[in-house]
């Protein structure tokens, strides 16, 4: 119909030859003098590829954020010891200087981790009878029982696991690695959150760019229904439509810019097709006709939910929603998108964690296990960087909520906790760290929130101190004022 | 019990990640003996001081609120309490600081030569000779931080440069003339007249607005127009939502919570109404910070108060309610710094600034200021009150009658169990229902509170007790100040340099896209230099001078919009393009694009849709599905606002903080979380799929195209097309732009006529009568594409 500069042209000299703008016209008339300087759509885009400081090893990261804090004492770290002293009262010394949001210290006991453990993989990684398909990949996994916090309540935790920081407005995780290299996908955003169950306490914070520009942020697909907001055209509308109306925007901003000559008109056209490029890509992306029952079955998608009752989890519907998201994390990763965010609340198991936190984990085992084999088997998992993270981990003490005697849960323990991570130049198949026999604390091998971060940017051929970003008068980074790489981790 | 092997205590303590309380004390055994002989300050002490500890704790720095020149100083102790026990040097930290058998403070710090034994112990023998100070007694105690930072310095008011004239242009101009630059030309009329609307009112003119300043052919004509916008009562709404960002509102808690705030309103309204009155900005600032102070303080100088209820709730369980209610403190004092002083105050929470002059005591006296209020929540009548109250009352007696009747008449009757059961529990529900006067929430003063420096920001260490007080580094208040009532005083005091400057720089970044200082939010040193000080510094003295009505924000705007410098044209030239990229210099205008709000209401205005009543409860447009369901439990329900109101502005929407409206959002209104001074102006694919697909511009698209074809039955397509782009972009359009939408709804229409149930369903609920269905829905199409340009979100 109209290739763009021939008729950008063109109506240029339309608009020059019958402006109505009279006063404009000696402006007007200079721009034409200078012609092609103005009209080249050349501003980089902020989300220009940028070269890394060092070769990197991981171009992608998919971060599985399991919000509340799973039990490391059930899931991750044996600790036979608490079995011995289950309703036992711990030394003073232990909780004299420790503050907790519902135990009451005075009266609580232990409460016993009554888990099967079992050793997998060559490694030999112990991991408890709930994560048995984690098992079957325990060679690529790197393991840390060491991570601690200063966190201790939900959102602060959750603020500082994903920005670096406790404080609001900072960028998260995403957001810098999107600062620092640009994104890859000329279809889709750079940046992707993908939610199952309830609400994360920290909302649009754990994903948001903070004080970057917001073309930074963490665009939120959703897994139902629109993947992203307002993806749809309006009832009526067809594509042969949208196409010809995105052909009349691009025109007459390419008029517009023959007068005032911004290149802001520039990127607001190269928004305009990226979102009209999104429309298909989209759908395409959430469309999982085209995988195989082989894929779909690995993943989980269909399995039978059991009927517990589990309202902090989310309720009905998870099982098929987080399988359906680690599924769309490969093919986010597949077309290029950077950073991958995957949220699931919540695993906040103050009460009633025999019955819920086994479901929870049966929820994420098999479709998290499927996604670390799906990605080695397509070649991904060397470049793509896998996470398991939550905000800190729960005690050893059963939690006497009000002096209850009916303990049934863990209250939050941020002097240590357990995460992993996968693929990306991590060296799979080992334990980094140790915790004392009651898990308590960390006593080999310390990883704080900050260190993990740092490690992360290593991975992604980044310096934590020199990917900083100047805002009211202070360089900061994602590590705020501390972070070391963890050496151990890396492969 | 088994005996557990347990690690050491201090092991324990240095891996518990984050909470020790108060260090304890340190052990007395590793400590040099103390000198045997009598020892002299001056000759034997003082050297020992002065080489080591007053580069930190003298008369330039006093880290750790620590200063060890003067005696008074040195016995008060830091922080974190005294140093110095008189007659027992065992117990003085001091000692065991310079000693290194503190683990929490080895002094002098890292890298820096440590004192020898025989130092130590002639430290020692002086304490527990009495600490006695010799000759030099030291200089007085208490003497303020010195700066000789630009912005800290008294504000003289510069003259104005050669030639004279507007006294904006002259400053600008000389500045340009210096680097040998031009000015733009000045805009035309139709460009001016919207610029200058959106920066006034936030709203587009109307056509017969635009027709009728294109005729005025008057000297005045332009003056004119910015009076009439300064008197609408639109301007309230517009420099109102600029103050909300600063003022962090929202209609919610924040938080894990985050549950709904009913009453947040009234503080916004009271914002609106104050700038449409056109509140002397010292009066707009004490109201706020303190009306309730004030002496007979009126409902609506407490209301205003609300500007401190803004802060975050954290009703999340398990929470230690101290925690939060220092945080929120902790954010009044920061916000207080940023809005007023311009001064990142926040960053001395944990330790002294480490740009400003401003130490960690400092915070914690401004803290103090805020530390005894509580949070109330007042009855807070709106007129008709009394009435609605009475009206209500009625009906709510009526409603207990019917119910306890229905009661007795179940147990007369003996009706069955269950029915009975029902009846008591409604009657029981019912006082949930009891009708309540509206109410507002404010600051108000609770019993005082003791304010202590907190060690390392964390509320469990309290270090030692401060009474309230203002920045040494700014000129003191007239006498001791105690009360928030004081504090605001001060700030708008006529000898405080700052909060003149900040807030004239605050208005100027809203019509130029950007502040004389680029770094609204830090004055401090590490904030950007003014680019035009003379400018600042004139226009500081201006919005403070007593003889011209002090601090008038209206009176500042009306300066700022009649100079040449607002008026010239925002067309990029290639060589202040080349020359000066960022226009610091002002050779041409901005182009920033339309805030969140203000795009909405700009759809809205241009269909014919808006609703333009000023104030009342936020509303709930219609958004996306799946939005609160993200929030804690899906406990923000939206329900969407039904009839008019479903119409009015985007300030008025309701802010949920942890789901806020996905629109807002996407067009960088701030989150609300903490105070913001300067918006992120974004430029996304999300931008584009929200003008192009949201449910609220498709309506606007919808109202817009029948507006068009209702107001020009009889019109061609091109005068149609013309008409839609002069509703849409308030100016003449070329013949081409034209033609390229004329084209754009031919072809339209085409598709439309092979879809005839597409076309109808475009058409929604803003069919226009007598207007063949393909045909209409084209023009929707084409009203769509309009609101979707450039310079439809620009202010050009």
């Amino acid at each position: 119909m109209h290739p763009l500069p021939e008729h950008a042209a063109r109506t240029r000299r339309d608009f020059l030859a019958t402006s109505a703008n009279g006063v404009g016209l000696l402006a007007l008339a200079s721009l034409l003098k200078d012609d092609g300087r103005l009209t080249a759509a050349d501003a980089p885009s902020p989300l220009a590829v940028k070269p890394p400081h060092f070769a990197p090893k991981a171009k992608n990261c998919i971060c599985i954020y399991l919000e509340g804090a799973p039990s490391q004492l059930d899931l991750f770290d044996p600790k036979p010891k608490l079995n011995e002293l289950h309703g036992q009262k711990l030394p003073e010394s232990f909780t004299k200087n420790v503050r907790f949001a519902f135990l009451q210290k005075e009266t609580a006991v232990v409460l016993g981790s009554p888990r099967k453990w079992t050793r997998h993989g060559q490694c030999g990684m112990e991991l408890s009878e709930f994560l048995p398909h984690l098992g079957s990949v325990a060679d690529d996994i790197c393991l840390v029982r060491s991570m601690h916090t200063e966190a201790f309540n939900h959102h602060p935790g959750q603020l500082l696991m994903n920005t670096g920081s406790t404080m609001f407005g900072r960028p998260s995780m995403g957001s810098w690695l999107a600062y620092g290299l640009g994104s890859e996908s000329k279809d889709l955003p750079g940046y992707v959150v993908l939610n199952a169950g309830r609400g994360t306490s920290g909302g649009t914070s754990n994903w948001g760019s903070g004080f970057l520009p917001s073309t930074y942020a963490g665009v939120l697909f959703r897994n139902q229904g629109e993947p992203v907001l307002n993806l749809g055209n309006p009832a009526g509308l067809s594509d042969a439509m949208q196409a010809k109306t995105i052909e009349a925007v691009r025109d007459l901003n390419g008029v517009r810019h023959a007068a005032v000559g911004d290149p802001e008109i520039d990127s607001r056209a190269a928004a305009y097709e990226l979102a009209f490029r999104m429309q298909s890509a989209a759908p395409e992306l959430i469309d999982l006709s085209k995988e195989t029952r082989k894929t779909l079955d690995a993943y989980g998608l269909d399995r039978p939910e059991p009927d517990v009752k589990a309202a902090r989890g989310g309720g009905k519907g998870q099982f098929r929603a987080f399988a359906a998201n680690c599924l769309l994390a490969r093919r986010l990763v597949e077309r290029g998108v950077r950073f991958v965010s995957l949220f699931h609340a919540s695993w906040d198991h103050h009460s009633n964690l025999e019955v819920e936190l086994p479901h929870n984990a049966r929820m994420a085992d098999q479709p998290v296990a499927a996604l670390i084999k799906d990605l080695k088997q397509r070649g991904l998992l060397d470049s793509t960087l896998v996470l398991w993270l939550s905000e800190f981990g729960r005690t050893p003490l059963g939690e006497n909520r009000g002096g209850s005697t009916n303990v049934t849960g863990r209250d939050h323990h941020p002097s240590c906790f357990s995460v992993w991570a996968a693929g990306g130049g991590i060296k799979g198949g080992q334990v980094v760290g140790e915790t004392d026999e009651i898990g308590w604390n960390v006593t080999k091998d310390p990883v704080h929130v900050n260190d993990l971060q740092a490690t992360i940017l290593h991975l992604f051929g980044l310096d934590h101190l020199k990917l900083t970003y100047k805002f009211q008068g202070r360089d900061f980074r994602l590590t705020d004022v501390g972070g070391k790489v963890v050496k151990k981790l890396l492969a | 019990m088994p005996r557990l092997r347990l690690l050491p205590p201090a092991a324990l303590l240095a891996v518990a990640a984050g909470y020790p309380a108060a260090a304890d004390p340190p052990k007395k055994a590793d400590l040099p003996p103390a000198t045997v002989a009598k020892v002299d300050f001056d000759t034997d002490v003082r050297p020992v001081l002065a080489a080591h500890c007053f580069k930190c704790h003298g008369p330039d720095k006093q880290k750790g609120g620590l200063r060890l020149d003067t005696r008074a100083d040195a016995l008060e102790g830091g922080n974190g309490g005294k140093v110095i026990v008189v007659g027992k040097s065992a117990d003085s930290r001091l000692v065991h600081a310079v000693a290194g058998t503190d683990p929490d403070a080895k002094m002098p710090p890292d890298g820096a030569a440590a004192l020898t034994a025989a130092q130590v112990g002639v430290l020692r023998a002086w304490i527990d000779q009495g600490a006695k100070w010799g000759d030099q007694a030291g200089p007085a105690a208490g003497v303020g931080a010195k700066s000789s930072h630009w912005a800290f310095q008294p504000i003289t008011r510069p003259a104005v440069p050669a030639p004279g004239g507007h006294p904006v242009d002259a400053f600008v101009l000389a500045r340009l003339k210096k680097d040998g630059l031009t000015p733009s030309p000045v805009a035309d009329r139709a460009t001016l007249l919207r610029r200058v609307s959106l920066d006034l009112t936030g709203l587009p003119p109307t056509p017969a607005e635009l027709d009728a300043f294109l005729k005025d052919t008057s000297a005045d004509a332009y003056e004119k127009a910015v009076d009439r916008l300064l008197a609408s009562p639109h301007y309230g709404e517009r420099w109102g939502r600029h103050w909300l960002d600063s003022a962090r509102y929202a209609d919610s808690d924040g938080y894990e919570k985050d549950t709904g705030r009913p009453f947040a309103w009234r503080y916004r309204d009271w914002v609106i109404k104050a700038l449409n009155a056109d509140l002397p900005f010292d009066r707009f600032t004490v109201e706020q910070l303190a009306g309730d102070l004030l002496p007979g303080a009126t409902a609506e100088q407490k209301i205003a108060t609300g500007f401190h209820r803004n802060t975050l709730t954290n009703k999340e369980g398990g929470v230690d309610q101290e925690e939060f209610r220092i945080a929120a403190v902790v954010d009044r004092v920061g916000t207080t710094g940023k809005v007023w002083l311009g001064l990142t105050v926040g960053c001395a929470q944990c330790h002294d600034h480490k740009y400003d002059p401003v130490s960690q005591r400092e915070f914690y006296q401004l803290f103090a200021f805020f530390n005894s209020d509580r949070e109330a929540d007042i009855d807070a009548p709106l007129p008709g009150d009394d009435e609605r109250l009475k009206k209500e009352q009625a009906a709510f007696a009526a409603e207990r009658a019917k119910l306890e009747a229905a009661v007795a008449e179940a147990k007369e009757k003996q009706l069955p169990a269950a029915e009975l059961k029902k009846r008591e529990q409604a009657l029981a529900a019912l006082p949930k229902r009891a009708p309540a006067a509206s109410k507002a929430m404010t600051l108000a003063l609770g019993p005082t509170r003791p304010t202590h420096v907190l060690l390392r920001g964390d509320f469990l260490r309290k270090g030692v007790e401060v009474k309230p007080g203002t920045l040494g580094v700014l000129p003191k208040p007239a006498g001791p100040p105690a009360t928030r009532l004081d504090l605001a005083n001060w700030l708008v005091s006529a000898d405080n340099p700052l909060t003149a400057r900040v807030t004239v720089n605050w208005v100027w970044a809203k019509f130029f896209g950007r502040g004389l200082v680029a770094t609204p939010e830090d004055f401090g040193t590490q904030g950007e230099k003014p680019s035009h000080p003379e400018l600042l510094d004139y226009l500081a003295s201006e919005f403070v001078q007593p003889t011209w009505r002090a601090g008038s924000l209206r009176a500042l705007h009306r300066l700022i919009v009649t100079s040449a410098t607002y008026r010239q044209s925002s067309a990029v030239r290639p060589e202040t393009l080349r020359r000066d990229p960022s226009n610091v210099l002002l050779a041409r205008q901005a182009r920033p694009r339309l805030e969140a709000e203000i795009v909405r209401d700009n759809a809205l205005a241009a269909s014919g849709l808006l609703n333009p009543t000023v104030g009342g409860p936020s509303i709930r447009p219609p958004q996306p599905p799946g939005i609160s369901e993200l929030t804690y439990a899906n406990a923000a329900r939206w329900v969407e606002t039904t009839g008019p109101d479903r119409y009015k502005r985007g300030l008025y929407i309701w802010f949920q903080r942890t789901s806020p409206y996905p629109m807002l959002m996407t067009f960088d209104t701030p989150d609300s979380n903490v105070c913001v001074v300067r918006r992120e102006r974004s430029n996304t694919p999300l931008q584009a799929l929200t003008l192009l697909n949201d449910a609220v511009f498709v309506e606007s698209a919808q109202a817009l195209a029948k507006r068009v074809l209702t107001e020009k039955p009889d019109g061609t397509a091109a005068d149609r097309a013309g008409y839609l782009l002069k509703l849409c972009l308030c100016r003449e359009p070329a013949a081409a732009e034209v033609a390229r939408l004329v084209a754009l709804q031919g072809d339209l229409a085409k598709l439309a006529a092979a879809d005839p149930k597409g076309a109808a369903a475009l058409l929604g609920k803003h069919a226009p009568a007598g207007v063949p269905v393909a045909e209409a829905a084209a023009w929707v199409a084409t009203a769509r594409a309009v609101l979707n340009l450039d310079e439809f979100v620009t202010r050009e």
